[in-house]
């Protein structure tokens, strides 16, 4: 199956740069205008410093999705799930630290009418505890669902459809109360995280800037990564997966490799979002918001890693914006950015860059791509 | 990763591929009855025949992509291709060019070259480690002036000409320097320079210690380029021998040239 | 109808009463009974009403029109006796009790009333409830009668409430009257008949007649009884595990027909354009939707063929869809044809502008559908196995659409066309087929199929915007394990997932039926990626 083919071969270095600036820049201003000078003109209020955070991790998501989505030519339509799976297992540390060390007992033991928790919440009062579990639930999730896909070379729409349903069906068993995570309403009621009160200045200036620290780290690693010879190998899996095996490449284990690297990475963004909302529920897991996480990166440009942060920090900004005072305009206007960009612009925001800038050898290189993929 | 690793230097005129009571077929269609087919280390064999007649079928058997139904393939006279899967035949030393020029379009040309060359050890991890390796950095140059690409080589595939990309993909086959090379209609849609460019290049991929495989329509291309010729119809082989020979065959005139 | 009951009892029975009146067998009879009621002997006067009451066995509802006259008269205090004569003496003037005819030359002054104990006056009211099971017209009666019949069994025999119910003709009363026929037979004195009723009851296997004999037995003694007993539960459990059987397989089928239709659109599409339309759940909706706008606009200016809006809405729902889909492929997808994971996000995005448009629009509660009376229904097959009229109808459009596309994609030359560039597309091109035109027609023809899906689950699941997101991923898992292209393979896989569904679902929830989906359909692309009945050839 022809997997669509991508212009931005790896970032223009420009564009990576400023990006990486920018975040640069953000890390180190949102400890200061966000702490002491808080209250002055330039401060910027915890309130738009946890919008700020928010973002971060949604970029950090579309970084997960873009990894393979661009470079690997996969398209996972169930990120959420990863990303649902970090939720939860930081939602359970806050709430178990909360019952272990507060005396608050957490609504889900009322609601259950539970005297204790149940047993796989042992341990979860530990933060390193929880911290490992973030990396090692998703990405033993990921492999087994890699390996079975992969192994049997299940790829493009069949694929993200799978991933979809897998997304769904989670879905359904969080939905339901007697799996013990909340069930309909999720968890909520958190206290503390790290021995900081929930929802103060602090806390929430913290947590934003561990998101942009986060986020900067991964885009840079992942950058990194992506110039090394393994992007190279990725963007040959993407370009002709069967020339490559041809040529004595098993393509299994570093398709494993990225996507197992994904779903952690799309963990980790999971768990930095939920002490910022400080809510967790199945709704993370409905396909809208797995799709949402492709539009981001559709809209940024795959294949670009900065192109993802751009994509997912203007459609998420966009969407803080408007669901402030028109919630049911964002459905259409989400829509009317989709249809835009895989219409007009199938390499999304790139292709309005490249005419403005009319560089000939992007120029050349779009157009050698823009024939259709074998 | 493999369980097949290089073997002793093959001798010129030994068997290379050994091809025994071949049976291949779709559902209720039979492509291939009963084929056995050699090809030799040393020469250029070009196999010819009307579309249909099971070539591309035989190499699809041979790289692992198609499962037959009966009969034996062995590389070498020794291994036994049939139980392994294509990454593990390409490094036993199959090589194969697709009819479809198949080259990484975002890769540029060197980087396709340097993906080609499988050094020891070849786990992913070591791969990877080894991109760097001074013999691929030369043997890439190398091949590069082989094939007459060093002025592009740091161009992406993706604009290359048609024949560009041919020669690529030729070039990439020669950095595997696999015992068994299979070439799937190589001159197919180009210009008569280009195709006279191709024939060279053939010609030079022929070693001692490699067959080549050519599957082709155009007849003079053939002739040109192979030292031994065979001809399949129906899934048989009904010639086998000298190209000019083949043309006074009176069942290849039947079946194929007398059309 | 009108009530024949009525107009028998209107013009014929005073006829006929006055035939009966001549018959001397009739006539002694009655003397007979008369002369018991009026014997003043408690056995006696019990016997007659006991005969009284089964007057309607062999007299039919003559019979029983007159034994209510007697039996209300004796309730009443109104029979007067004398020696061999008795009077009915009501107000509308004294009639012979035995012919019900105005009296000549008899005074009922000097004639006395027999004695009415509590005993006998509850016996009484048996009988004249027995009776009006008979006489009265209006089901409503009947049914207050049987359910007082119920309580008190004083007259009630086997026998005159079997007669009963073979002239019942409403269901609701016969259903009361079953029941009651069978306990009565369960408490015969004699074993024997307690045996037949048991043999005779477990022939209709119903669980209602189950608890009925598996009660009777719990108090029973006697064990040939007993063991009768035991053996027609086993025979009523076989039959019912039959019917619950098919029940399932009846339910599993009709929820496979709407999945077939969607997935079977959903197929067609894929295999030509290598395309996913995640909006087909949508068009599902729009199906549906349409169909709810025709009974609308029939109700409004055609009220007189509301029942048929399912029918004349086959048409319109398909149409509906296939317009929607034909400007989604022009104006979308044939931009898209060479970036399949690109048309996914984009029919997502017609998703969700379809869902908001319908739930800003109209609304998101549910719709209100008419049952038309031929899907209101159903038919009992065996045990309590109904096969519903409206799982039928959804059934039938399904077979209905699968027997339209067979012959369209065999026969016609747009479904030559399709096959060409389903196979290969760049030579059906080059021998002349227009592909774009194709792949716009069999788009249509995909997105109206799933628009037939949206009529047929009409009237057996709420109908909202947001209806279809459930659907998608059982459609597609559908098309994956039918395998692209393969008309029998989307039955079948439609068939298997749709019967999981149903299974699964009643014992382990309806999580554990997708979960159970799911994990198949991953196992199942391991060990055939193409699908159950991909047709064979080189790739």
């Amino acid at each position: 199956m022809a997997n669509d083919q991508t212009a931005a071969r790896v970032d223009s270095p420009l564009l990576f740069r400023i990006v990486a600036g920018t975040l640069f820049l953000l890390l180190i201003s949102l400890p200061v205008l966000g702490g002491p000078l808080s209250g002055s003109s330039a401060g910027i209020s915890p309130y738009l410093a946890n919008i700020i955070g928010q973002i971060a991790t949604f970029a950090l998501l579309a970084l997960a999705l873009d990894l393979i989505w661009g470079f690997a030519g996969i398209l996972s339509l169930g990120h959420g799930l990863f990303f649902a799976m970090g939720g939860y297992l930081i939602a359970m540390h806050m709430l178990k630290s909360g019952y272990v060390y507060g005396g608050v007992t957490p609504d889900i033991m009322t609601f259950m009418g539970w005297n204790e928790l149940p047993s796989y919440w042992v341990l979860f009062e530990s933060f390193p505890y929880a911290m490992l579990l973030i990396l090692v639930v998703p990405g033993l999730v990921a492999f087994l669902y890699g390996y079975v896909s992969f192994r049997s070379r299940v790829s493009g729409v069949y694929f993200a459809i799978i991933t979809q349903a897998l997304t769904y069906v989670a879905m359904l068993l969080m939905f339901r109360n007697d799996t013990g995570f909340g069930g309909n309403n999720g968890m909520t009621g958190f206290t503390t995280l790290l021995g900081n009160d929930i929802g103060s200045s602090n806390l929430v200036i913290g947590l934003a800037t561990t998101s942009v620290l986060v986020l900067l780290v991964a885009f840079l690693t992942c950058g990194a990564l992506m110039r090394s010879p393994f992007g190279r190998l990725l963007i040959a899996i993407r370009d002709d997966e069967a020339r490559l095996r041809f040529m004595g490449y098993d393509t299994l284990w570093p398709k494993l490799a990225v996507w197992c690297l994904s779903g952690v990475l799309a963990a980790i963004a999971g768990a930095l979002y939920v002490p910022q909302v400080g809510i967790i529920n199945p709704r993370l897991l409905s396909a809208e918001v797995s799709i949402e996480i492709a539009v981001w990166v559709a809209l940024g440009g795959r294949g670009a890693l900065s192109g993802a942060v751009i994509g997912a920090a203007i459609i998420s900004a966009l969407k803080f914006w408007l669901t402030g005072f028109v919630p049911e305009l964002w459905p259409f206007i989400l829509a009317g950015v989709v249809l835009l960009v895989v219409t007009l612009l199938p390499n999304g925001l790139l292709d309005l860059k490249l005419a403005m800038l009319r560089r000939p050898s992007r120029a050349k290189t779009r157009k050698a791509s823009a024939r259709p993929a074998a | 990763m493999t369980a097949v690793t290089d073997q002793k230097n093959p001798t010129p005129g030994a068997q290379a591929i050994q091809i025994d009571g071949l049976r291949v077929s779709f559902g209720d269609f039979v492509a291939i009855p009963h084929l056995t087919f050699i090809a030799r280390y040393g020469e250029v064999h070009g196999v010819i025949g009307p579309n249909g007649a099971g070539k591309t079928t035989m190499m699809d058997v041979i790289t692992g992509k198609t499962k037959p139904k009966k009969g034996t393939v062995r590389l070498d006279g020794s291994i036994d291709l049939l139980g392994l899967d294509e990454p593990t035949i390409a490094l036993a030393g199959v090589g194969r060019k697709f009819q479809k020029p198949s080259v990484f379009e975002a890769l540029s040309v060197r980087e396709n070259l340097e993906i080609a060359l499988r050094l020891k050890p070849r786990s992913i991890l070591a791969e990877l480690r080894n991109w760097s390796d001074r013999r691929r950095v030369a043997r890439v140059g190398e091949v590069l002036n082989e094939i007459g690409l060093s002025a592009q080589a740091d161009l992406s595939a993706g604009v290359l000409a048609h024949g560009q990309k041919q020669w690529l993909e030729i070039g990439m086959l020669l950095m595997q320097r696999p015992k068994l090379l299979m070439l799937d209609e190589p001159v197919a849609g180009m210009t008569d320079e280009e195709t006279s460019h191709t024939a060279d290049l053939v010609r030079r991929l022929r070693s001692p210690e490699r067959a080549v495989l050519v599957i082709e329509h155009d007849m003079a291309f053939v002739e040109e380029i192979a030292d031994r010729v065979t001809v399949l119809h129906e899934g048989n082989p009904i010639f086998e021998g000298r190209m000019e020979d083949a043309r006074q065959d009176a069942q290849v005139r039947a079946v194929y040239l007398g059309r | 109808m009108l009530p024949i009951r009525q107009f028998f009892a209107r013009f014929f029975i005073p006829l006929v009463l006055v035939i009966a009146a001549s018959l001397p067998a009739n006539s002694q009879d009655r003397t007979a009974i008369l002369a018991e009621i009026c014997s003043g002997d408690f056995a006696a006067q019990q016997s007659a009403l006991g005969q009284l009451a089964s007057a309607g066995v062999e007299h039919g509802e003559a019979g029983a029109n007159w034994a209510r006259a007697i039996v209300d008269a004796f309730e009443g205090r109104d029979l007067r006796c004398g020696d061999g004569i008795a009077v009915i003496d009501g107000n509308a003037g004294p009639i012979m009790a035995e012919t019900l005819e105005p009296t000549i030359g008899v005074d009922p002054e000097g004639l006395d009333a027999p004695s009415v104990n509590l005993r006998l006056r509850a016996v009484a009211s048996s009988a004249n409830a027995v009776l009006r099971l008979y006489t009265e017209a209006e089901a409503a009666e009947r049914l207050s009668a049987a359910s007082y019949i119920d309580r008190r069994r004083e007259a009630a025999t086997a026998t005159n409430i079997g007669a009963a119910l073979e002239l019942e003709t409403d269901p609701d009363v016969r259903a009361v009257l079953t029941t009651l026929r069978a306990s009565l037979l369960l408490s015969d004195a004699d074993p024997t008949n307690r045996i037949g009723a048991i043999e005779a009851i477990a022939e209709d296997a119903t669980l209602r007649n189950r608890t009925t004999i598996a009660e009777a037995i719990k108090s029973e003694t006697d064990a040939a009884v007993i063991a009768s007993g035991e053996t027609a539960l086993a025979s009523i459990d076989r039959t019912l595990a039959i019917g619950q059987v098919l029940a399932t397989l009846y339910a599993g089928a009709s929820y496979a027909s709407v999945l077939f239709l969607a997935a079977l659109g959903l197929a067609i599409i894929f295999g030509l354009m290598g395309v996913i339309n995640l909006a087909q759940g949508e068009l599902i909706m729009v199906g549906a939707y349409a169909a709810w706008f025709t009974q609308e606009a029939i109700r409004y200016a055609l009220p007189g063929l509301l029942d048929y809006y399912l029918i004349i809405a086959i048409p319109v729902s398909f149409l509906a869809a296939a317009l929607v889909g034909l400007i989604m492929e022009v104006l979308v997808i044939r931009r898209l044809y060479d970036r399949p994971l690109m048309t996914l996000l984009a029919t997502w995005a017609i998703s969700i502008l379809l869902i908001n448009t319908v739930r800003v629009t109209i609304g998101s509660q549910n719709l209100e559908f008419h049952q038309p009376g031929y899907v209101a229904g159903g038919f009992p097959i065996i045990g309590d196995f109904i096969m519903t009229s409206n799982r039928l109808f959804a059934i039938a459009i399904a077979v209905l659409a699968f027997i339209a596309v067979v012959v369209l994609l065999r026969k016609s030359l747009f479904g030559m066309n399709v096959r060409a560039v389903t196979q290969n597309r760049s030579m059906a091109g080059a021998v002349g087929i227009d592909t774009r035109r194709t792949d716009m027609m069999a788009f249509a023809l995909g997105s109206g199929l799933a628009g037939l899906a949206g009529l047929a689950l009409s009237p057996l699941y709420n109908v909202n915007p947001g209806m279809g997101t459930g659907f998608i991923v059982d459609s597609f898992m559908v098309v994956v394990l039918g395998g692209v292209g393969s008309l029998i393979g989307a039955i079948i896989a439609a068939l298997g997932i749709g019967q999981i569904n149903v299974i699964i679902e009643p014992i382990y929830g309806a999580v554990a039926a997708k979960v159970f989906v799911l994990l198949m359909v991953i196992v199942f692309i391991q060990w055939r990626p193409e699908g159950l009945f991909a047709p064979k050839g080189r790739r």
